[in-house]
């Protein structure tokens, strides 16, 4: 049973990594900078709690802020390049920041251990859950939890003008700037709230492994983020949640059984996928109720479908 | 002095490679206007095709230099196939994720077939240490750059003097454009994609050929070093390619030399990430900026 819990756990963590790169795609931009601040999320409320000894709630909202607040910095610059160069840049920044915690060793005293980064070592007994007595499905229940505020607040999101206004620029830079929105300000806004989501995925992610290093936050983690709102489509944020479940749900864990050739049916599915709905599974809109009992109003593409160059 | 003169000499020579790397890249991106994440796992299928030729029947260096471009080249292909030909034009993001299933495909393959952490590959040991003065140059360096000088060449020719050439730069303009006017697109992207190959391949003979051992993680240090190259220099231009490729290869070894292997890489993409913020269009082509923008709008 805890087998299954644990898997819960990865779901719910890759989740919010997820949605993190999926608001920012709905911008139209391509970031791989989602694993930095998923890493930055991570090491700060890994801090907070085995060196502060914080409560896990305020921990995960600092190493949230911590995140969205360098992703805002890194908005601002990065709004310069668009298309390849941004996916190039935000990489640079998502390896500048692992390089970082690679070099980073900074520990404290705490119960006689010594606790903290330590460089290439990682960061050890980030023990929060066990010893506060949590046991695995309260953490499962927690993640998930947090996984449904998170997804409930986009959706919400969605509903309003702030998503009609991503959308828009995700569209068409020109006709949004045209109609008066400030592209520098939704684009940043969508980079922070970004931030914000892979921050508190990072930070629930470092509590459930207890020790982490540098090399899981590389570019592979980085493409996993980003490929999941691809694969789902940017239609609504449970795209996301299926492509996170088929992914690691069915691909990774469900074809274990498959041994060798689980890692070529891994790429062949994903190519099905994508030649099959190329705009994820979940296509490009919303699915709406109304919609499976005929056929519903035509609508305009989205951002995932690019114009050829003209 | 000595050791700033000798680092870039020696940058200049890994740099050429890379500098291969980067062409390879704006190749493809030039024909199909969307990134190939599995380029450095298809060179990575090629060096391994040529160490398994090494490791089984101790072949010269000629049988595994065209096993390793062969080997480039066909998993190349199948990327193409997977990622580019069968996916419709219009979702470029779908091919980026595929490219992408495609580069862990390739990777757990190699690292399937062949399980240890490191293999031998031949190096040019046979060739002498050339001293220029107070200078050494190591002969694979000296390999790689006139190899490195030879293709670009022979690129140069193949894209401005031959049909062929022309074709691929109509097509890299406009893909409409190119359609009506009688060009056969796909044809002419298959081609180009095999050609950034077999370039790859070579690059990818060169480096395995200086460090004498391999191991998976090939793949994907090709595919950054390539990325990086080329949006240095500049998108879409293969002369800024090839001058990305130089300026990392020497930044680094400087990096390397004077502040250690952690300080090299920082100071890589610390180096990327400022070309990109500064210099948005790259140190070489700023001639055809509006259209690359336009392009380069959506990957």
């Amino acid at each position: 049973m805890d087998f299954y819990l644990g898997l819960a756990q990865i779901f719910g963590v890759h989740t919010l990594l997820g949605l993190s790169a999926y608001v920012v795609l709905l911008t139209g931009q391509v970031s791989m900078a989602q694993a930095g601040f998923y890493a930055i999320g991570a090491y700060t409320a890994g801090a907070m709690t085995a060196m502060f000894g914080l409560h896990i709630l305020p921990a995960i909202v600092i190493a949230g802020l911590v995140s969205a607040a360098i992703a805002c910095i890194v908005g601002f610059p990065a709004l310069r390049v668009k298309g390849l160069m941004l996916v190039v840049a935000t990489l640079a920044f998502g390896e500048m920041v692992r390089l970082f915690f690679f070099n980073l060793t900074w520990q404290v005293e705490r119960n006689g251990d010594r606790v903290g980064p330590n460089g290439a070592e990682g960061f050890r007994s980030i023990r929060y859950f066990p010893e506060n007595g949590w046991e695995v499905w309260h953490v499962t229940v927690f993640i998930w939890f947090v996984v449904v505020v998170v997804m409930g607040a986009l959706w919400w999101m969605d509903r309003t003008r702030a998503g009609a206004v991503l959308r828009a620029v995700g569209h068409d830079e020109t006709a949004a700037q045209s109609i008066g929105l400030n592209l520098t300000a939704v684009k940043v806004g969508a980079m922070t709230a970004g931030g914000f989501i892979a921050g508190l995925g990072g930070g629930i992610y470092a509590h459930t492994v207890t020790h982490i290093e540098h090399g899981v936050f590389g570019v592979l983690l980085a493409t996993f983020a980003i490929a999941y709102p691809i694969l789902g489509g940017l239609g609504s944020v449970f795209g996301t949640l299926i492509a996170v479940l088929f992914i690691q749900g069915f691909l990774i864990e469900g074809l274990r059984f498959m041994g060798e050739w689980r890692s070529l049916l891994f790429g062949a599915l994903i190519v099905l996928a994508m030649n099959l709905r190329p705009h994820g599974l979940l296509g490009e809109h919303a699915p709406r109720l109304k919609n499976l009992f005929g056929a519903g109003p035509a609508r305009p593409s989205d951002p995932l479908s690019t114009k050829e160059a003209k | 002095m000595i050791d700033l003169v000798q680092n870039m000499l020696d940058g200049l020579a890994i740099g050429s490679a890379y500098g291969l790397l980067a062409l390879g890249f704006t190749l493809i991106f030039g024909v199909m206007r969307r990134l190939n994440m599995a380029f450095g796992s298809s060179i990575l299928v090629g060096i391994f095709a040529g160490a398994w030729l090494h490791g089984q029947w101790a072949a010269g260096m000629i049988p595994i230099f065209a096993a390793t471009v062969a080997g480039a080249v066909v998993a190349s292909a199948y990327v193409e196939r997977m990622s580019f030909a069968w996916i419709r034009g219009d979702a470029a993001l779908a091919s980026m994720a595929s490219s992408f299933a495609i580069w862990m495909q390739l990777e757990e393959l190699v690292a399937r077939a062949f399980p240890q952490r490191s293999y031998a590959f031949p190096t040019f040991e046979a060739l002498p240490m050339l001293e220029l003065g107070p200078f050494f140059l190591r002969p694979e360096h000296a390999a790689m750059f006139l190899t490195a000088a030879v293709l670009v060449a022979a690129l140069h020719w193949l894209l401005t003097r031959t049909l062929f050439g022309l074709r691929v730069r109509t097509l890299s303009d406009s893909r409409d454009a190119a359609r009506v006017s009688g060009v056969d697109v796909g044809r002419v992207a298959v081609l180009t994609f095999g050609l950034a190959a077999a370039i790859g391949g070579v690059a990818g003979f060169l480096i395995a050929a200086t460090d004498g051992q391999i191991s998976t993680k090939l793949g994907m240090w090709a595919t950054m070093k390539g990325l990086i190259a080329m949006v240095i220099g500049g998108l879409g231009s293969l002369r800024g390619a090839l001058v990305g490729g130089l300026v990392l290869g020497v930044v680094e070894a400087q990096a390397q030399w004077y502040l250690g292997a952690s300080g090299r890489e920082i100071c890589t993409f610390a180096l990327l990430f400022a070309a990109l913020i500064l210099l948005p269009q790259g140190l070489v082509g700023r001639k055809d900026t509006l259209a690359r923008a336009e392009a380069v709008r959506r990957i």
